[in-house]
């Protein structure tokens, strides 16, 4: 099979793993008394009906994408980075710290670039934590980033009932931006969704068209081999990790900076989970996220509308993740990545065998 | 000191029971990271069956059937597809996460109601003894089934031939395939046994620490419980010995924030959390896993 | 068994239409090369591997293949022994033993089965250590303790695959003094070998497979190592053409490469390297001959780069160098490794990818400012699998899809392109076809007339023995030397002198 052809099998199957995934919500929402057609319809209308849904779609697609290619770019190279959740947070808050209270008079020149920087950094910084530990003490990443994720949580409900406190004092929220802060924007479609948008390809290039892309496609397929060609698959996935967590810092800078103006609890709906269902549809390819990415951005776009009008909670979105996550990764030939496994693969392996 | 001690056990009951259940998995050489899942449906399901039924003990066979279902569920991706254990995982506490919070919203529209409970009753002896008695012998059935069970594992894994096999598959698939044993049903009867008490350690959630659902309840207990069963090095003993740790650090962190220490919420909430990182940091290098952990056996490929 | 044929792949038969009985009493070998579907018919035999026609009869029962597995394989009286073991190293031996016990009720009674194991032990007269873990044991041990429990299930035709491959000498005489009695006593055995030698010695008739098909069923009292050799390979089995090759002594100069006293930890007490110290000048070969499990593996990997050593130092071209993937090949050293786990092949990757794999730092043909040029290395990848005749010959294929004999070309050509002034060959030709492995060989030999150093590391002794210029032996981590001239008895004494057990 040729890559051309390979790519359109995965686009095959991602499509069927969508309207499966559909379906089944239908059905279930109609087992469980509501109503599937409203329902649905009002899905598509609060994503895709007119400048207003288009404009929420887009708005959720953006952090879905950044923190998608993060987990993206991790699993590629055997790094099970769940932690993209906690990233974002803590990238939110760094950038809330720096607008607030550390440089909160400082030219949009200096601040706007300190901002998104410090963004980037926090969500690097926890990563690193998982990564110091996964390196240094052996702790399965899966379980460490995880609880970092609750961590994170936590240390933003810090920030805003204490230090980053508006001034008011009133509520659990920082003080708004000052609009030095704040990510240029037309209407409401900040400069995030650029930044982001060029960044997948910009990931697609590190990985297929330079050294280190190569050497982390390598690490992630076999780890031993590459240790032959004298790459360091501890190194790799240590940058990996970090490079994931910056990704996700970054997009919770732009949320905080191009979406809402400040920062309190419960910024992020499970962004840094829906990311695994976007990366994992978009088996992983960079430029995939993005349609991958805009897919799940729509659907959570859509799903306010259709808790406002059908009544239908919002949690209908998790569902469809589960399902996507499940059908993309199961009918797929995910193992042709594994030596040995795929088909033709096989044929040197039973050689060997066959002693 | 007495109810510190009594809070602990009480505490550590739920983890003791998913982490029982997750060993048994991680034993057969599967690693299950749905346990969070797995609990929240338990919980759901335990409470909603529990409240329709006015009987907190169908309630509580009913989380146990849920459980067995979502463990049927991973395993027919993870065993039967081959689908990556991790993956899976993920998907089951999306799924769970999604499918109770709709559940919940259908069946009481916002507004959930209480439900019956278990209660903490006192074994007829020893229950009455001086010091041991309120700490060990005066609680919910939970507590005497996770306790109780935490035996029948630890023999069942050490001198039962199924516990034996069980350990084989986990070490070296390869090996218990070619003394015949069936390593994919081993696999998959360990997946819903373990699921199973995942369920009822749910259960122990929503039907005895509250008397209601909340959505995500289980707040990383599943996840928690993982690192249990790292900490306990994979041996029952191990684990009910991680798992008292876990609910005395859970006891010590509500004694504080009634002691009004004059410590923000959140750094409590915080607590548990940091507590199993550092637990982490100073025990996953040396703990020695079952060797095939997460490695999926095909007979045909080596 | 009747005309089995088994296809893991389609259009690659492993088995065609074989052929093979078994008659109570009688040792019978099953010999052939690697590759020629040995181990895949006794798999077949002992309900692995489904065939995809064919007949089996045990005791004048025709077998169904449908529900044919590994437990009614035991019942029929069938036990193997595979050439990988299949105790579980972290359980005890007594529970290895009860584990995988059809008859034996729920629960589990250690000391009851400890008396069953040591009366069955004494039955057969093997001496195994019960109370430890498999773990702890040694190779010969493991090998007694899994013969021992196949006996113990009740199997009346025992298949033994390679068992020689991991013993001393002195432990296969001892195994083949219990396969005697074994035999006497009314047992057969299924003997799985490539080594000639052996069949001649333990066997009382022998089936030769070839490619997949039966050539020939002899009695071993009947025929002679040339008619056995011929049936094996197809033609005479002729010593490599050692003609035209400069003598030794043109091998010359200040040595290119040397290991001082070189120690590092080892996956076993055996394998553990001892303060190994060597000399290779260019222009010459040296074999170091060993049997596996003695330190091969971990030598290979210090020499690669990937497995740290302890202590001593090693130095190319008179300069020390700090043992590290990287530094050892900026040096000059190329490794060559024919084994699947070292090899450094990635698949996955394709052939082009597979060929710049160790260039990635600084091979600026490839890899310039950090980008990688993807169009220079396809190019470069044509070239070679023209030139070296490798099929496929796309560059974009993955290389997993390779037959081992053509990506071991692969390997061949990336670690010899740039003239290495040093190479460290490890089994070079494993699972290579004849054709295959007169091609490696010859490439090494070309190395050698260009003034290259290499050292030859292998487990097959007759690759050792028709290669090197001087032959070295690596016993229990240590290096013993091999006087000029030895032959193979004498060279297999001093394998011995030094037991793996």
């Amino acid at each position: 099979m040729t890559v051309r052809d390979e790519r359109l099998v995965d686009v095959a199957r991602a499509s069927f793993a969508i309207v499966l995934a559909l379906v089944v919500v239908a059905a279930a929402l109609a087992l469980l008394g509501f109503e599937p057609g409203p329902a649905l319809a009002a899905l598509a209308r609060g994503s895709l009906g007119g400048t207003a849904a288009l404009t929420a779609t887009v708005l959720k697609t953006t952090p879905l994408l950044l923190t998608g290619l993060g987990v993206a770019l991790c699993f590629r190279c055997g790094v099970w980075n769940i932690g993209a959740e906690g990233q974002l947070l803590v990238g939110a808050l760094c950038a809330t710290a720096v607008a607030t209270r550390l440089l909160p008079d400082a030219p949009a020149v200096v601040l706007l670039p300190a901002v998104v920087l410090s963004g980037a950094l926090g969500g690097f910084a926890v990563a690193a934590v998982a990564g110091a530990l996964r390196a240094s003490r052996g702790v399965s990443e899966v379980i460490s980033t995880i609880l970092l994720n609750f961590v994170a949580i936590q240390l933003v409900a810090l920030a805003v009932h204490g230090p980053l406190q508006e001034a008011a004092g009133a509520y659990p929220k920082s003080d708004p931006f000052p609009v030095a802060a704040l990510l240029p924007a037309i209407g409401r479609w900040h400069l995030g969704i650029a930044v982001a948008a060029l960044l997948a390809v910009a990931t697609e290039v590190l990985l297929f068209r330079t050294a280190i892309g190569f050497r982390m496609r390598a690490v992630g397929l076999a780890p031993r081999a590459a240790r032959f060609a004298g790459i360091s698959p501890e190194r790799i996935g240590l940058a990996t990790l970090g490079l994931g967590g910056a990704f996700a810092g970054l997009a919770g800078a732009f949320e905080v900076a191009g979406v809402t103006g400040q920062l309190y609890e419960g910024i992020s709906p499970g962004h840094g989970y829906t990311a695994i269902a976007v990366a994992l549809l978009a088996k992983l390819h960079p430029l995939a996220v993005i349609p991958s990415a805009l897919f799940f951005g729509a659907l959570e776009a859509g799903a306010g509308a259709m808790q406002r009008e059908a009544g239908v909670p919002a949690s209908v979105t998790q569902v469809v993740q589960g399902i996507a996550i499940l059908v993309s990764a199961t009918f797929a030939v995910a193992a042709r990545r594994r030596p040995g496994a795929a088909a033709a693969g096989a044929a040197s392996a039973a050689a060997e065998e066959a002693t | 000191m007495e109810a510190l001690l009594e809070a602990a056990v009480r505490l550590a009951a739920p983890l003791l029971l998913a982490a029982l259940g997750e060993l048994i998995v991680e034993r057969a050489g599967v690693v299950n990271i749905g346990v969070e899942g797995t609990m929240l449906t338990g919980a759901f399901v335990g409470f909603a069956a529990a409240v329709a039924s006015d009987s907190a003990g169908l309630g509580v066979a009913a989380a146990a059937f849920a459980g067995c279902a979502v463990g049927v569920l991973f395993a027919f991706f993870a065993i039967a597809r081959g689908t990556d254990q991790i993956v899976v995982g993920m998907a089951v506490n999306l799924l769970a996460v999604g499918a109770t919070g709709l559940a919940a919203r259908a069946l009481y529209a916002g507004a959930t109601p209480s439900g019956p409970t278990l209660s903490s009753e006192p074994l007829p002896f020893a229950g009455d003894l001086p010091y041991l008695g309120p700490i060990l012998f005066s609680h919910t059935p939970f507590v005497y089934a996770a306790f109780g069970l935490a035996i029948a594992v630890g023999f069942a894994l050490t001198r039962t031939r199924a516990g034996l096999r069980l350990r084989a598959v986990g070490e070296v698939a390869r090996a218990a395939d070619a003394e015949g044993v069936p390593v994919a049903r081993v696999r998959v009867t360990a997946i819903v046994l373990g699921s199973c008490l995942a369920g009822v350690a749910g259960a122990a959630l929503s039907l005895a620490q509250s008397d209601t659902f909340t959505e995500s309840m289980t707040a990383g207990r599943g996840f928690i419980a993982l690192a249990v069963v790292i900490f306990g090095r994979w041996s029952a003993r191990g684990v009910v010995l991680a798992a008292l740790f876990f609910g005395l650090a859970n006891a010590l962190q509500f004694r504080a924030q009634a002691q009004g220490f004059e410590i923000p919420y959140p750094i409590f909430l915080m607590f548990p959390y940091l507590v199993t990182l550092t637990v982490l940091a100073f025990v996953a290098a040396r703990a020695r896993a079952p060797a095939d952990l997460g490695t999926p056996y095909n007979r045909e490929r080596l | 068994m009747c005309g089995i044929t088994k296809a893991f792949v389609r259009d690659l038969p492993v088995l065609e239409s074989v052929d093979f009985d078994i008659a109570a009493g009688e040792i019978h070998s099953l010999l052939g090369e690697n590759g020629a579907g040995k181990s895949t018919l006794m798999n077949v035999l002992v309900g692995l591997v489904r065939p995809d026609a064919g007949t089996l009869v045990v005791a004048g029962e025709p077998v169904d293949f449908a529900t044919f597995g590994p437990a009614q394989a035991a019942r029929c009286g069938i036990g193997m022994v595979h050439q990988h073991s299949a105790l579980v190293p972290a359980m005890t031996v007594v529970e290895n033993f009860a584990f995988g016990d059809p008859d034996g009720g729920w629960l589990f009674r250690p000391a009851r089965r400890r008396s069953a194991v040591q009366a069955l032990a004494e039955r057969f007269d093997f001496d195994v250590p019960l109370d430890r873990r498999v773990e702890d044991l040694s190779v010969g041990e493991r090998q007694r303790a899994e013969i021992l429990r196949v006996l113990g299930r009740g199997a009346r035709v025992l298949i033994l695959d390679e068992p020689t491959s991991v013993l001393t000498p002195g432990e296969a005489r001892r195994l083949f003094t219990s396969l005697r009695r074994l035999r006497d006593s009314g047992h057969s055995v299924v003997f799985i070998s490539h080594k000639l030698g052996e069949v001649e010695e333990i066997a009382d008739r022998v089936t030769v497979l070839r490619r997949g098909r039966t050539v020939g069923v002899l009695d071993v009292a009947e025929a002679d190592a040339p008619t056995l050799g011929r049936k094996m390979l197809g033609r005479d089995v002729a010593p490599l053409d050692r003609t035209g090759r400069p003598p030794v002594a043109a091998a010359s100069g200040p040595p290119l490469l040397q290991l001082n006293g070189l120690a590092a930890p080892g996956a076993t007490e055996a394998s553990r390297l001892r303060g190994l110290s060597l000399a290779v000048r260019a222009g010459e070969i040296v074999g170091v001959a060993g049997i596996d499990g003695n330190g091969q593996r971990e030598l290979e990997e210090v020499l690669a780069g990937v497995r740290a050593p302890s202590s001593g130092e090693l130095r190319i071209r008179g300069e020390a160098v700090t043992p590290g993937a990287r530094s050892l090949r900026a040096a000059g050293l190329a490794h060559l490794s024919g084994d699947r786990e070292t090899s450094g092949l990635i698949a996955g990757f394709s052939l082009a990818e597979n060929l710049i794999l160790k260039g990635s730092y600084d091979d600026r043909r490839f890899f310039r400012r950090g980008c990688l040029d993807l169009g220079a290395a396809r190019t470069a990848a044509r070239d070679v699998a023209a030139r070296y005749g490798v099929v496929p010959n796309d560059p974009d294929a993955d290389i997993a899809v390779l037959s081992g004999g053509n990506a071991q070309k692969l390997t061949v050509a990336r670690e010899l392109d740039g003239d290495p002034a040093v190479l460290v060959a490890v089994n070079p030709a494993r699972g290579l076809d004849v054709g295959a492995a007169r091609f490696v060989h010859e490439r090494l030999i070309e190395r050698r007339a260009a003034g290259a150093a290499i050292l030859l590391i292998s487990t097959e002794l007759d690759e050792v023995m028709a290669l090197s210029d001087r032959l070295v032996a690596l016993v229990r981590g240590t290096f013993v030397p091999i006087p000029a001239g030895a032959d193979r008895a004498e060279i297999g004494a001093i394998l011995l002198g030094g037991t793996v057990t």
